[in-house]
């Protein structure tokens, strides 16, 4: 201050009066401020910035209190994959068919008499298993909804028009 | 009489106006209360016969509905209720029953189950009588819901959808529909049953019912055979360029060894009727032939050149038909038997238990 004297302040304030930031400056002031913070960040090499944020993570845990309790830890990992077995078993995989050659009825021949109200002919004796058991494929999606039947298409289909 | 004066004369035609305009809405709403009363009338007296189906199936347990047919605890549901689950509980009367399949037939897409008790049953009607925009009502458990009455009509019969041929004629039915409700029974206006609800179609606001010539075809074959039995007599069908007799379905091709080439039924002969079902156009061929019964003698009329001639075919089983069951070594169920994939996954006598 002392090489100045108050008529050179006022004359150098006279000047810059008149000088005035390029347009945009205050709206892209903070936008611009964050990009060379950034900037200013990344100079570091990125290993040090990896060990600088696992630092960070490892001190905002509490691992003391974690280590504390592994019998706990592991119990409730155990449950789960105890749990985890349960539900998502896989069934398992049948035999597809017989036991034993199916024992079939005669067909009656088309020429005898026969009418709706007449006994049925003895069925087919087919003790086909099917692919795996209802009961077991009951038990593994016990805790499954009911599907309430109705499709969108008939199943009824011809490929072409033969007879 | 002195004539009525040009004020007196409006009056009165403003009078009759009105007088016509009143009795027509209360006719309309008479009619809307005879209908009601009719829909209500039909529940009550045919729900007792519709029942909830329960089976598991290799994904999770189901639901659907079925009706029983006869009084020996017969009952009728949709193939996709009945086809391909086991483990059938019926709920019944406030109980719940044991039942077992007796047949599942994927072309009909119906399937028949059976309950060792006596039950009420639904008369059968006629789908053939059925005319586009007759009503229909439908008895069926939409969901975990009690029984429910759907009111709407007769939209169509189709031959095919999506691109798909349908084995026989649908009954495409304008009337809404929910899960849990295939296999339930399409009633005519007397209460008998003219179809069985297979499908949903568009937002469920409509519906495909198999009609129930279809489901009885294949209970008289169970009857006669103790399984479906599905004809065919080798031909295949083409559409002709021009109409002959007013049919366009000609022979393309006759298979040899077949009953239709042992017949001397030749390529190029038109079709004219199969059975009882008269042939107009190729897709004709596939209602008739979904009636005929392996082992039936089929009456077929063709025009050969200006000639009318009635062939005597006797059916074989269809080809789709002799897709048999595997045995657990590997080798087929015996051909001697004819079995064919409408033969149920289980035909035990005993009723399975419940779980």
């Amino acid at each position: 201050m002392d090489e100045f004297d108050d008529r050179e302040i006022a004359r150098l304030l006279r000047l810059k009066r008149y000088e005035q930031p390029p347009p945009g400056y205050f709206e892209n002031f903070l936008h611009e401020f964050h990009r060379r913070q950034r900037d200013e960040l990344l100079r570091q090499p990125i290993w040090r910035m990896c060990l600088e944020r696992a630092h960070a993570f490892m001190l905002g845990l509490d691992v003391r209190s974690l280590t504390s309790y592994p019998a706990a830890v592991a119990a409730v990992l155990v449950c789960a994959a105890v749990i985890s077995l349960k539900i998502y078993q896989q069934p398992e995989t049948a035999r597809v068919a017989l036991q034993s050659p199916p024992a079939i009825s005669t067909p009656v021949s088309a020429g005898e008499e026969w009418n709706l109200a007449s006994p049925p002919v003895a069925p087919p004796i087919l003790r086909m298993q099917p692919v795996r058991s209802f009961h077991e494929s009951a038990q593994t999606h016990r805790a499954a909804p009911p599907r309430y039947v109705l499709d969108s298409v008939p199943v009824s289909y011809e490929p072409t028009f033969r007879f | 009489m002195s004539p009525l004066s040009g004020s007196k004369r409006s009056v009165a035609a403003l009078a009759l106006t009105f007088l016509s305009g009143g009795s027509l809405l209360f006719a309309q709403e008479q009619s809307a209360t005879a209908i009601s009363h009719q829909v209500k009338e039909i529940f009550e007296r045919c729900s007792k016969a519709v029942v909830k189906i329960h089976g598991v199936d290799e994904h999770s347990e189901i639901c659907g509905t079925g009706f029983f047919i006869d009084p020996t605890g017969t009952l009728y549901t949709a193939y996709t209720v009945g086809g391909e689950a086991g483990n059938f509980t019926i709920e019944f009367g406030g109980k719940k029953y044991p039942a077992r399949q007796l047949l599942a037939d994927i072309r009909s897409g119906t399937a028949m189950l059976k309950i060792d008790e006596t039950t009420p049953a639904l008369p059968i009607g006629k789908s053939e009588e059925l005319e586009v925009a007759a009503p229909v009502v439908a008895v069926g458990y939409p969901l975990d819901l009690p029984e429910t009455p759907n009111f709407g009509m007769i939209a169509g019969f189709d031959q095919k959808y999506l691109g798909r041929y349908f084995s026989m004629t649908h009954l495409r039915v304008n009337l809404p529909t929910q899960r849990g409700e295939a296999g339930a029974p399409l009633l005519n206006m007397k209460g008998e049953v003219v179809g069985i609800v297979v499908s949903s179609l568009e937002n469920n606001s409509a519906c495909y019912a198999v009609p129930i010539e279809a489901a009885e075809k294949i209970r008289s074959d169970f009857v006669r055979f103790g399984e479906a039995r599905h004809g065919w007599i080798g031909g295949n069908v083409s559409k002709a360029p021009e109409p002959v007799d007013g049919s366009r379905a000609e022979m393309m091709q006759v298979m040899e060894d077949t009953p239709a080439a042992r017949a001397g039924i030749k390529p190029g002969d038109i079709l004219l009727q199969v059975g009882r079902k008269k042939v107009a156009q190729p897709e004709d061929v596939l209602d008739a032939s979904f009636f005929i019964t392996a082992g039936d003698n089929v009456p077929i009329t063709v025009m050969r050149g200006n000639q009318k001639l009635t062939f005597h075919v006797q059916a074989e089983l269809h080809p789709a038909s002799k897709n048999v069951p595997m045995l657990s070594d590997g080798t087929r169920v015996p051909a001697a038997a004819d079995a064919n994939r409408s033969i149920p996954l289980k035909l035990e006598s005993a009723a399975q238990t419940t779980p």
